[in-house]
């Protein structure tokens, strides 16, 4: 626990040491800089090439990836049940970073879109009780499950911001992204197997409902080596 | 700064954007077609062609009483309006060699005794047994109830309602009888519903009928005027609750 506390310690002071150097010191050209970067965040781990077309405009192309899988997150009123979730968002992308302030290079507005090749997501709950039809104990079998499926396959349009420079002014820098990936309109669908087999009628309520969910935030950071 | 502020704004709205719950109004849907091989048992008064008095008892006897249970999964077995569908328990199932028998006899006050076998065959999952009651003494033949007419077809859904759980629906799998609403005729028998669904050619267009389910030793009924050929309807049935 104090190994963590201090591992905290030092990584916030080394990126708060690092974007204070790069806040201070004067603006490059962009132009035909390059490097290459790592980066982790919300929508899982990834890597990028970079390279400056523009003395303030660079072009970044990456992927990201990001397999969650979560047990008991989901929790059905009146229905003793256990549940899996899993999500799987895997994206190729192309970003513009755009500085737009000369005197502020390490802010950065960003631009782009991914396409999504893997964006999805999959509930399936489970009852958990020991369910009796009358006198008749059900087997899980005999009682089955509901499976709700959400898929935003498709290209998203990104915007966004970053702080510190793309470009590390010596070899190395980390620099962040906050921006929000627009998603493709999702297509839901419930279904269920045993005696819960009748729930994908509630598959048009379940796509009403999550229609809008169409944001996909992206907090991440970005370890950045020049090249 | 105005840009920044901008993007900001643009950025809270997006997320702000999904804010309706994934699972609102999301109801969990039950279907209740546990016991596969069912036999209704219809008893009637044979003068009338009433349902059997309401203190009609039902015995069943044989090697596979003991595996019969009512629609509803209860190992009690009661008439309800005349009516009750036993099963066979869902871990067994006729062959086509060997049917499964279960005798059943029906005791009223006033009445002489009737007693039926009941075969469960494995190309038969639903039947419907009717037996007429005969007062004692009584030397009027029963009464033969003529077919019902033939009309267009009308396909019927029915949604199980349960009162006090907002948060479940049922698909129900049950027998279904009818009659003209206002009439004093006995109910008829309509058609089994497979999870929810029936489709008849036995309603006619401008007619008002009520449609009666028993289920769980409970009688639930709903009226409908038949003037399409699609209806929903919404019968509550808390016995089907209990899941």
């Amino acid at each position: 626990m104090y190994l963590a506390r201090y591992l905290l310690i030092l990584f916030l002071f080394l990126i708060s040491r690092n974007l204070n150097a790069q806040i201070n010191s004067s603006a490059p050209s962009l132009l035909n800089q390059k490097s290459v970067q790592l980066n982790v965040g919300t929508q899982g781990i990834g890597a990028e090439f970079a390279y400056g077309i523009l003395p303030e405009l660079s072009l970044r192309g990456g992927f990201n990836f990001i397999p969650f899988k979560a047990n008991d997150v989901f929790k059905v009123s009146g229905f003793n049940s256990t549940s899996n979730l899993s999500a799987d968002f895997y994206n190729v992308h192309e970003l513009a970073d755009y500085v737009p302030i000369k005197k502020a290079t390490w802010f950065r507005l960003v631009g782009g879109f991914g396409y999504f090749f893997k964006a999805k997501g999959d509930l399936r709950i489970i009852p958990s009780d020991d369910y009796k039809y009358g006198d008749l104990v059900l087997t899980d079998d005999q009682i089955g499950y509901v499976d709700l499926n959400v898929n935003w396959k498709g290209i998203a349009p990104y915007l966004g911001v970053a702080f510190a420079h793309t470009f590390p002014q010596n070899r190395f820098n980390v620099n962040f992204d906050l921006g929000t990936y627009y998603l493709s309109k999702p297509k839901a669908d419930i279904t269920g197997t045993g005696l819960l087999e009748g729930n994908s009628s509630q598959t048009p309520q379940f796509q009403s409902n999550i229609k809008d969910y169409r944001s996909l935030p992206i907090v991440q950071v970005n370890f950045s080596y020049k090249l | 700064m105005f840009t920044i502020k901008k993007l900001q704004m643009g950025l809270i709205m997006l997320t702000l954007a999904a804010c309706t719950k994934p699972t609102e109004n999301i109801k969990i849907v039950v279907d209740t077609d546990v016991i596969k091989y069912t036999a209704l048992i219809n008893v009637t008064d044979g003068e009338n062609g009433n349902p059997a008095p309401a203190n009609a008892t039902i015995t069943l006897s044989g090697a596979a009483a003991q595996d019969i249970y009512e629609l509803s999964g209860n190992k009690e077995i009661k008439l309800s309006s005349g009516i009750v569908t036993i099963g066979l328990r869902p871990t067994i199932a006729p062959t086509a060699d060997q049917p499964i028998n279960v005798n059943v006899e029906i005791n009223a006050p006033g009445y002489n005794k009737e007693a039926r076998q009941v075969i469960f065959k494995a190309e038969n999952k639903q039947q419907v047994v009717n037996i007429q009651l005969t007062k004692i003494g009584s030397t009027t033949p029963p009464i033969v109830t003529p077919p019902p007419p033939v009309y267009n077809n009308v396909a019927l859904t029915f949604t199980g309602r349960c009162p006090n759980r907002t948060d479940l629906e049922i698909r129900p799998s049950v027998y279904v009888y009818f009659k003209k609403s206002g009439s004093n005729a006995a109910f008829q028998y309509l058609g089994y519903m497979d999870k929810g669904k029936i489709s008849t050619n036995l309603l006619e267009q401008n007619g008002t009928y009520e449609f009666q389910i028993v289920y769980g030793a409970e009688t639930y009924r709903v009226t409908q005027k038949i003037d399409q050929t699609n209806y929903n309807l919404t019968i509550d049935m808390p016995a089907a609750c209990n899941f």
